[in-house]
């Protein structure tokens, strides 16, 4: 391989780990940008989400990556495993905001993104006890369909998730930007007090920002289980933090900002995996996390909000 | 369990002072942990205690950042492991640098030894455990200012974000760095401690008691800071940033020094505990161990010092004895009825569960804490309650002095414009405040009003123009700075520090004209002590000012009290900081008229002690009872200045208050208030 595949290479690799890693920064971003909460308990929701698809997978009789699908069957099973996947975590979100989060929305202080660090523990401990700490074989039926790109490989599972990741992050943005309910999420971010004087429904618009967030990350589980073929309880700590990293790079509360860093954090740990060292990746992903909210805190595509005092 | 017992052994002395019941319970509860190895004699019992000990000085240095401080670290596991590594690599037998004669003199000290492994000589480091101890303190609070100087910035939860980041890099970096740490197999063969020879080994007992001797200092440092003006100031920080800054306290500073003194717990603890276990790997310190140590700090109560104390050693307890003899029985019922689930159960293994369910149903059911570090007042009987309108000023003013009486101007603003985005809140104000005077801002909801004092504390930049505080340029100074050359504020919209006590409100007041720094606190000297004295007598002065509104109330927290006595705890914050010149943030907003009356006669008895005033207000009688010239704002620019009489006649001001068609209405109606406020000032 010549450098400039190594290259090609890790830029497809990279635009995969990203888009997988800006549909969880995307629920960051959501509820950020209403509640001004950090998410915790979005660590795990996507852990947990690619537990239930790899649940779901398994109910269509697949396991590991022996049974190859191809034409109808397979995107069947995939509209169907994506679906479920993403309707369960999203069902998981609204459960943790209705129930947890709500009674503590007028408390003040750090009580609300502290009880969303118990509910991850609890989220990780269940999948433990649930089905033990072993790393699971994730079931694949993707044919191993290949297109030489120069020296560098383009396989069917990368373009499966990035033409996924395009249709939902599509959706999300026709869904804020032109719906009803939409527009009056992006109003409550705003100002949620004046957003409920004009009639919004607020309770509603956050329930939807948890739902969709979470939904999201369920789909962000499930292609994390068909790109790496396992999955396993702790993955939701090191993806989290890297969403988040990259919700906070493009400016959090930013739509467009969470897509645009989660490619660009993708990118990064591609290639300091491929050039640097991978036991390095994690240093350097951590130390532009830092050096943003240190010399940027609104990030590449936000705005200094005046202050909300 | 210092409460508990306090409760249970204090019942058959209560009719000691409370004083001596609390020293009586500290020396039981001291017999009862220094006898323990005696009447206990279990070696593996003495060890889980000792590391029980361990996690209790940890979640107190924790505590000093997120209870005190407010400041939500979590990556706090970070610091022990910089205090264990730093132990480590300087005794055990990882980093051997080749013999050179200049490490001679080290060797006479005792800090470096020649070896011989065949080959050329190699030095050993042979770090004593005694210097290691409290030099590793020094170590983790050096890393805790560096990683927390670029969060200063930041707000509580991108803190909280970037700390578990670092908490993330750190034992990340231990493992990469191979040769200096041995990576991830970790370090071994780590020193334990020697004390006049002897040689701690393995045996748990000394270990034990280096562990209580820790945790008591730890304690002890943990309540001096508490209790004097660092922890206030910290306190102020996590009640409210903009008020603790406004009120003198340096922001940067104390932020600086609540992660460095809470580094430094975790280093010193990490010390002991690797001197223990003698070996240390990486994932000793990963994020299960900050958010355990977080756990702890929530169950026993953010920002009480025996709460969480009590939280660490409960949930090190339940880890190490309690969940393990749980699954003895339980065993034991399944053999009895022959359940293999039971037979096979391990609850240890569902620890981590357990931590996340605390932290759920703490949030929602007892945030503060198995022991909540605000202390419950009892209620004030009715006597106390009966606030009678005060009239003719203030009472007990002699105890505060007069004011020196200066020339010339106090405040000189020059030409300044304040702009938010494109909006032009301030566009080239000019107004002055003479010495001893006062003077009324007036103008408009939006008017430019609470910019302009905020630009003069220093809460807002300006785009230019100039601000001078007896003749010294003070814009562009931080708020805490401004507040020390005697420049005193309140709010528009109140900001108490509501989880304090009235006295605490006011005693942060006086923050800037102390000294008490943080090793003043914890050696408690004498010079100090009667500081804190003097400052509690100031500060009860300042609240008996105000009759008996505040004096009955010193010791309720804020949160609870009138509208009308937290305005006046914001006046006598503002007061107790000696200001030279006040200024009111609408004062007598949400009072009643009688209300209104007594405090427009309180701030004028202020005035009449010399003391120089600026005042936002909307009340047109207090302005025209108190103030020499009156100012008017519009759309953030100066319309019209002038003694209060003239300006309520002026155009421009009624048609900035009420439009072209309402003038002639504005005219009757100003006349009418003209004659009230005449009527009034005759009764």
């Amino acid at each position: 391989m010549t450098l400039t595949d190594v290259i090609l290479q890790q830029v497809i690799n990279g635009l995969s780990l990203g888009a997988m890693y800006a549909l969880l920064a995307l629920g960051f971003t959501l509820v950020y940008g209403i509640l001004e909460l950090i998410n915790f308990s979005h660590f795990n929701v996507f852990m947990v989400g690619s537990f239930i698809a790899m649940y779901v997978l398994q109910a269509f009789g697949l396991s590991g990556q022996t049974t190859i699908l191809t034409g109808l069957p397979l995107v069947g099973v995939l509209v169907a495993a994506f679906a479920v996947t993403m309707l369960a975590c999203g069902a998981i979100g609204v459960g943790i905001e209705r129930f947890l989060l709500r009674p503590l929305r007028a408390v003040k202080g750090p009580a609300a993104m502290i009880l969303t660090i118990g509910v991850s523990y609890v989220l990780f401990n269940l999948v433990i006890l649930g089905s033990g700490a072993d790393s699971k074989n994730f079931p694949n039926p993707l044919p191993a369909l290949q297109w030489p790109i120069g020296g560098a490989v383009l396989r069917l599972r990368e373009v499966l998730i990035w033409a996924v990741s395009l249709l939902l992050m599509g959706g999300l943005t026709y869904f804020v930007g032109y719906t009803k309910l939409g527009k009056a999420m992006r109003a409550t971010a705003q100002d949620p007090e004046a957003a409920r004087m004009m009639g919004v429904e607020v309770d509603r618009v956050i329930m939807t920002a948890f739902f969709l967030g979470a939904a999201l990350a369920g789909a962000g589980g499930l292609i994390f289980g068909l790109y790496y073929n396992f999955t396993s309880f702790i993955i939701g700590f090191n993806a989290g933090l890297r969403a988040f990293t990259a919700a906070v790079l493009g400016g959090i509360g930013n739509v467009p900002g969470a897509m645009l860093g989660g490619l660009m954090i993708g990118l990064i740990e591609a290639f300091s995996g491929a050039f640097i060292a991978t036991a390095w990746s994690d240093v350097i992903i951590f130390s532009i996390l830092v050096l943003v909210l240190v010399f940027r805190p609104a990030g590449l595509l936000g705005r200094v909000a005046p202050n909300k005092s | 369990m210092y409460s508990a017992a306090i409760d249970l052994l204090g019942r058959p002395f209560a009719g000691m002072a409370p004083a001596r019941r609390k020293a009586l319970g500290l020396i039981v509860l001291a017999a009862l942990l220094l006898l323990f190895p005696l009447y206990h004699n279990n070696d593996a019992d003495i060890d889980a205690m000792a590391n029980a000990g361990a996690f209790v000085t940890l979640a107190l240095g924790l505590n000093i950042v997120v209870g005190f401080a407010g400041l939500l670290d979590l990556g706090y596991a970070a610091f022990f492991a910089i205090g264990v590594y730093y132990y480590g690599i300087f005794t055990a037998y990882q980093v051997m640098p080749e013999w050179h004669s200049w490490w001679a003199p080290f060797a006479a000290v005792g800090l470096v030894e020649k070896i011989n492994q065949g080959g050329p000589d190699l030095v050993h480091f042979t770090l004593s455990f005694w210097i290691a101890l409290p030099t590793a303190g020094l170590v983790a609070a050096f890393f805790g200012v560096l990683f927390g100087a670029p969060t200063l910035r930041l707000r509580g939860d991108y803190l909280a974000i970037v700390t578990l980041g670092f908490g993330e890099i750190v034992p990340i970096v231990f493992r990469n760095v191979d040769s200096v740490t041995n990576g991830a197999a970790g370090l071994n063969g780590v020193k334990p401690p020697q004390l006049f020879g002897f040689d701690f080994g393995v045996d748990a007992t000394p270990y034990y008691y280096v562990c209580v001797f820790l945790v008591a200092l730890l304690v002890y440092v943990s309540i001096q800071l508490r209790d004097g003006r660092v922890g206030r100031a910290w306190m102020a920080i996590r009640e409210d940033e903009t008020a603790a800054s406004a009120m003198g306290v340096d922001l940067v500073k104390y932020k600086l020094l609540a992660f460095a003194i809470g580094a430094a717990f975790a280093g010193m603890t990490g010390v002991f505990y690797v001197a223990k276990l003698q070996t240390a790997t990486p994932d000793m310190f990963n994020f299960n161990v900050s958010a355990m140590l977080l756990v702890m700090v929530v169950l026993g109560g953010m920002g009480s010092v025996w709460g969480v104390v009590l939280g660490a050693f409960l949930l090190q307890i339940l880890q190490s004895w309690l969940l393990p003899e749980l699954n003895h029985v339980l065993h034991g019922i399944g053999n009895l009825v022959g359940n293999g689930f039971l037979q096979q159960i391990d609850l240890t293994e569902s620890i981590q569960l357990i931590f996340g369910l605390i932290l759920v149903f703490m949030m929602l059911f007892r945030r503060d804490g198995l022991i909540p570090a605000a202390r419950k007042t009892p209620p004030l009987n009715m006597t106390q309650q009966t606030a009678m309108v005060q009239r003719g000023g203030f009472v007990g003013m002699e105890k505060i002095g007069r004011w020196e009486k200066r020339a010339g101007n106090a405040l000189e603003i020059k030409g300044v414009t304040v702009k938010f985005g494109g909006l032009v809140a301030l566009n080239k104000v000019d107004l002055v405040v003479p010495e001893g005077g006062v003077v009324a801002v007036i103008g408009p909801n939006g008017s430019g009003k609470s910019t302009l004092f905020n630009v003069i504390t220093g809460l807002v930049p300006a785009d230019s123009g100039s601000i001078r505080f007896q003749g010294a340029e003070i814009l562009g100074l931080a708020p805490h700075k401004i507040l020390e050359k005697g420049v005193a504020r309140t709010f528009q919209n109140i900001r108490l520090f509501p989880n304090l006590t009235v006295l605490e409100n006011v005693l942060i007041g006086q923050h800037a004209r102390l000294k008490t720094g943080a090793a003043g606190a914890v050696l408690q000297l004498p010079s100090m002590r009667a500081e804190e004295k003097r400052a509690r007598q100031w500060a009860v002065d300042i609240a008996a000012l105000f009759g008996n509104r505040l004096s009955p109330r010193l010791a309720q927290t804020v949160f609870g009290l009138s509208y009308a006595n937290r305005r006046r705890v914001e006046i006598a914050r503002a007061l107790a900081s000696r200001p030279h010149i006040l200024l009111l943030d609408e004062p007598t907003a949400g009072m009643n008229p009688n209300e209104t009356l007594e405090l427009a006669e309180q701030i004028k008895s202020l005035h009449e002690l010399g003391l120089t005033i600026l005042l936002i207000e909307h009340k047109l009688d207090v302005v025209t009872r108190l103030a020499d010239n009156v100012v008017v704002l519009d759309h953030g620019e100066k319309i019209a200045e002038g003694p209060a009489d003239e300006v309520r006649q002026n155009e421009e001001v009624l048609r900035a208050y009420l439009g072209r068609a309402g003038r002639a209405h504005a005219a009757a109606v100003a006349q009418a208030a003209a004659v009230d406020a005449g009527g009034a000032s005759n009764a």
